[in-house]
């Protein structure tokens, strides 16, 4: 929606009259100081997460600052939970903090709109070193050809499953690369055998979806547009349908409650499903909320349609006026052996491959050893990673659960769904 | 007799009122996996642990939090106490041009969803420069001290509208001021309005997790409501056992405070006292 | 504003024939003396937000995109809120329904406790404490695991209801029935409007009980003949209040769909689909104009509100 000069101007003005002295920030021509290495600078970094997340994240800083003494931090961090609401205010206010993390389901928000400092000089010049990153890691930091955002940590879709139960009933364990069909199939026959649902019903769960789509040559979305149609989604629906037919999926009210992200309401851990669909780096947590023993393999079907995903990422906020000190302070992170230690794994897996590499051996917890073993080995066949998920991509997410739901709950029909959720993604992605 | 029928009536109702409570307490206890497969009240496996891994969970202390949010919210109090007291009076007791007019924009204060506030407030308080620094309350404590909680108000008109303007005038008749009035009829026959304000300003700053979250950006300045928060990370690591054991710990304050101030809710006010 | 004619009871009062003993001059002088703080507050930091809101409303505002981006859109939001977005439509729906249904049964719980707990028993101000305990939780974190649990289908309700041999669905989880656990919710947090009446309670002078008595009252006629009338300015008060909250509810439908509306939309709220609009999709510009539409449409029933009070409401200041 780009209105007439006219309107912009008068819109322009009103703006100017109520926001009078706060200063426009955010243009790129402003040069920031360099890195100088005598004048105190306070840089602001904003994070989400756990305090374990916390403590190594403190502790990574403090090691840029015994480098470069004039350097200090401001560090915020909180829950997930109203981490954006309080971004996206401070971002309103011209008050966002120099880095911020940030994920795949609001990048292209922050980008498109210009939040994020493109890093595309800074990587030319190296200042900002991504040699060592696989190049499908980097690369989904890259929106309408910027970077914006450099990826902390790489995880990838891992189907997780109770070891436990399923040996108890002298089922077999699901594999690597099994069909759709046989999965479900395999499903059906492990309710059967334990009782317990075999799977949760992943209708509702876009990276499922996503895959799924992959692996018939379509993608979530392609350009500006959705990569898939109507037919697609009612395939899809029918799929799993089948599957809840089939006695293989919860009931419906129950799929709700595994179609939470929080790693306490999957079923696998909650015990109402023997699978549940994850990413592999959630394995450990996973495993601690619950004594039985679990495992992970690829999500069904060619376990080539998976990718090295960012599981979060590091941006600089383009009205910073201490922008190359931000982004040196990213490279540092990413970067340094010392810090990659410190850091570990608990954003995914590090970034640079030779951190990674010295970081495995170090690894004792046996679940995060096996998620390692997981992710690694399927990174063997990673294909190119899809392009970042457009703006809207988080309403995208929601109406798919809305219109899984109602199908599940008997309310629509695959197509009907199918066909609501359409028309909902493609307002979604259009605004 | 009576009264024991009474007394059988509300024990059977905080029966099921308060089940939900002996859950959260019950779950104070549970062990982490324990809470995800038993939905029962009683803890099978007692695990008192969760109070002290919860006290000391963060790098700050839950004590400091616990004085945040405790410094926040008796200033509030004050702050509405006072503020909202003289508007009230001026609403419900004095005669000026323009009465109905401000009381109707009060009112109208209360009707727009807050969520489209948050923006245009953080721009305000940065324009006053009051975001941040050492003391990174203001922003949710001045706006008390200026009367902006039209429920409060509205809440202290209706009850002074209740009082008999009779007592008004007698005092009026003795020699009293309008300040007189205020200070000597209205200010003690609005206690339980008062005591009213002062319980719901302490619980509700207490409970309020959305601004705070906005405003205070440090963690030893974190309160209560956001530091709660801090247990559950949705996409990793959840304490969800050291968390009810700090929400429990928690509600221990605020039914503290309701607990010495609803006494003050009573005694029945008598009016006769004050003409003697 | 629409509002203008809504405080009749205070024009009644303003025009009354009582001659006060010191001028109305020095009054209006007072008045807004004692007005001052509140003037000051909401000149600075009620008027100023709430007109940026409106402003907004005529554009595109995203809150991430720099200001020079904004938009104007004119009256673009308001005609596709009416005309273009059928979710808005079903959470008004929503959002009435529960409005209707929580809102007396809130204030009926509350007063009916509320005269329970006003008689002297043994232990009465630790029973009052106890009631509103569930209010204390807010809309905390463990509320919401709490009220997902007991009301998912192996939950503590449930179990319950097995007692009596019935199998009850995954209330919070069922497009059904998600609703109806939002309206209990609601219902069992009634402490605020409980409070509220017992201190509307403890100002009804004992001395107008005593001399009822003496004149040989009933327990009845005292609650109608005293108790009601000097209760109904509070009445009115948590009515009017209740009312707009129950319309604004958003805390709990956040809690119990974990800031979706879900299942299905069937928990949408007005306000919870106008904090998504806003922080979610980052249409800050359509959700103030749903804000305002709000502001409006809540608005005409206050003023409905306090045109019936006329009928019922008694104040000590104009006997």
């Amino acid at each position: 929606m780009s209105g007439t000069p006219r309107r912009r101007l008068l819109a322009t003005a009103v703006a100017a009259v109520l926001l009078a002295p706060l200063a426009a920030c955010g243009d790129d021509g402003g040069e920031a100081p360099a890195v100088d290495s005598t004048k105190p600078v306070e840089l602001s970094i904003f994070w989400w997460g756990g305090d374990a997340r916390a403590k190594l994240t403190e502790e990574a800083l403090a090691l840029y600052t015994k480098k470069h003494p004039n350097v200090t931090f401001k560090k915020t961090w909180q829950a997930n939970q109203g981490y954006f609401d309080k971004l996206a205010t401070l971002t309103a206010g011209n008050d966002a903090p120099d880095i911020f993390q940030i994920d795949d389901n609001f990048l292209t928000e922050y980008a498109s709109r210009n939040v994020t400092l493109d890093l595309t000089s800074y990587q030319k010049s190296n200042k900002l070193d991504t040699s060592k990153f696989p190049e499908s890691l980097w690369k989904y930091g890259v929106v309408d050809g910027k970077l914006a955002g450099v990826a902390f940590g790489e995880n990838t879709q891992g189907l997780v499953f109770n070891k436990t139960k399923l040996a108890a009933a002298g089922q077999p364990l699901p594999t690597t690369g099994m069909t759709w069909e046989a999965f479900v199939d395999w499903a059906a026959a492990a309710t059967t055998a334990t009782k317990v649902p075999g799977t949760q019903d992943p209708s509702a769960d876009y990276k499922a979806f996503w895959i799924w789509l992959r692996q018939q040559n379509k993608d979530l979305y392609k350009d500006k547009e959705l990569g898939f149609t109507a037919q697609d989604v009612t395939a899809w629906f029918d799929l799993w349908k089948g599957a809840r037919d089939r006695k293989a999926t919860p009931t419906a009210d129950v799929i709700r409650e595994g179609n939470a992200t929080d790693i306490t309401k999957q079923l696998v851990v909650t015990g109402k499903a023997l699978t549940s669909w994850v990413w592999v780096n959630q394995l450990p947590e996973l495993q601690k909320n619950t004594k039985d023993e679990l495992g992970v393999v690829a999500y069904p079907g060619d376990p080539k349609a998976q990718w090295a995903r960012a599981a979060l990422y590091f941006s600089v906020y383009r009205g910073s006026d201490k922008k190359d000190v931000a982004v040196d302070v990213i490279n540092f992170l990413a970067n340094d052996p010392e810090v990659g230690k410190v850091l570990g794994t608990d954003r995914g897996l590090p970034p640079n491959l030779d951190i990674r590499a010295s970081v495995l051996g170090t690894v004792t917890d046996a679940s995060m050893k096996t998620s390692i073993e997981v992710e690694n080995t399927l990174g063997k066949t990673f294909g190119p990673s899809p392009q970042v998920p457009l703006k809207g991509h988080s309403t995208l997410r929601s109406e798919l659960i809305k219109a899984a739901e109602s199908v599940q709950a008997g309310k629509a029909t695959p197509a009907q769904a199918a066909e609501a959720f359409i028309t909902a993604a493609k307002s979604a992605i259009s605004k | 007799m009576k009264s024991i029928l009474r007394t059988v009536v509300i024990l059977a109702l905080l029966g099921v009122i308060l089940y939900p409570l002996f859950w959260v307490l019950g779950s104070s206890l549970k062990s982490q996996p324990e809470m995800l497969s038993n939905a029962g009240v009683i803890p099978e496996s007692f695990t008192p642990g969760n109070y002290p891994k919860g006290w000391s969970h963060l790098d700050t202390s839950f004590g400091r939090f616990f004085l945040n949010s405790t410094i926040v919210s008796l200033l509030v109090v004050v702050g509405n106490a006072l503020s909202c007291l003289l508007a009230a009076f001026a609403f419900a007791r004095l005669r000026f041009r323009g009465r109905a007019t401000w009381f109707a924009v009060m009112v109208g204060t209360l009707l727009l969803p807050g969520h489209v506030l948050i923006v245009p407030q953080f721009i305000v308080f940065r324009q006053l420069d009051l975001v941040g620094g050492e003391f990174p309350y203001l922003p949710l404590i001045l706006p008390h001290f200026l009367a902006t909680e039209a429920f409060f108000v509205f809440l202290m008109v209706q009850f002074m509208r209740g009082i008999p303007r009779e007592l008004d005038e007698a005092a009026k008749i003795d020699g009293c001021t309008t300040f007189g009035v205020f200070r000597n009829v209205i200010l003690p026959l609005s206690r339980p309005a008062l005591v009213t304000t002062a319980i719901f300003s302490f619980i509700w700053t207490w409970n309020d997790f959305f601004r705070q979250l906005v405003y205070v950006s440090d963690l030893p300045k974190y309160t209560v409501p956001v530091a709660l928060r801090l247990f559950i990370d949705s996409q990793g690591q959840s304490e969800i056992g050291p968390m009810f054991a700090m929400s429990v710990l928690s509600l221990l304050p605020v039914f503290l405070f309701f607990l010495a101030f609803q006494k003050m809710l009573v005694e029945g006010i008598n009016t006769s006292g004050l003409k003697g | 504003m629409a509002l203008t004619t809504a405080p009749a009871p205070l024009h009644r009062a303003a025009k009354g024939p009582r001659i006060e003993p010191r001028g109305p001059r020095r009054e209006g002088l007072a008045g807004y003396l004692f007005l001052t703080p509140w003037l000051v507050g909401l000149a600075t930091i009620t008027a100023i937000p709430m007109l940026m809101s409106l402003v907004l409303s005529f554009t595109d505002y995203d809150i991430l995109s720099d200001w020079s981006e904004l938009n104007w859109v004119g009256f673009d939001n308001y005609q596709r809120m009416f005309t273009e977005d059928p979710t808005f439509w079903h959470a008004v729906q929503v959002t009435v329904l529960f409005a209707v249904i929580a809102t007396p049964l809130k204030l009926g719980a509350a007063l009916g406790v509320a005269l329970l707990l006003n008689k002297a028993v043994r232990g009465v101000g630790l029973y009052r404490s106890l009631f509103y305990l569930p209010s204390l939780l807010g809309g905390s974190v463990a509320l919401a695991i709490v009220w997902v649990s007991m009301f998912s289908r192996d939950g503590s309700f449930n179990e319950l209801l097995s007692v009596f041999g019935i199998a009850g669905p995954g209330w919070v989880n069922d497009p059904d029935y998600a609703l109806g656990t939002l309206i209990l919710l609601a219902i069992w947090q009634f402490g605020a409007p409980m409070v509220i009446f017992l201190a509307g309670l403890k100002q009804v002078p004992v001395e107008l009980y005593e001399a009822a008595s003496v004149d040989g009252a009933g327990a009845f006629r005292k609650f109608r003949s005293i108790t009601l009338p000097i209760l109904s300015p509070v009445i009115f008060f948590n009515l009017v209040l209740e009312t707009i909250h129950g319309f604004q509810g958003f805390t709990s439908a956040f809690v119990i769909s974990g800031g979706t509306g879900g299942p299905v939309d069937s928990t949408l709220m007005y306000t919870l689909y106008l904090y998504i609009k806003g922080f979610t999709d980052y249409e800050m510009g359509y959700a103030s104009a749903l804000a305002w539409v709000f502001l409006l449409a809540v608005g005409l029933l206050t003023v409905v509100l306090f045109s019936t009070g006329r009928f019922w409401v008694h104040y000590g200041d104009e006997r």
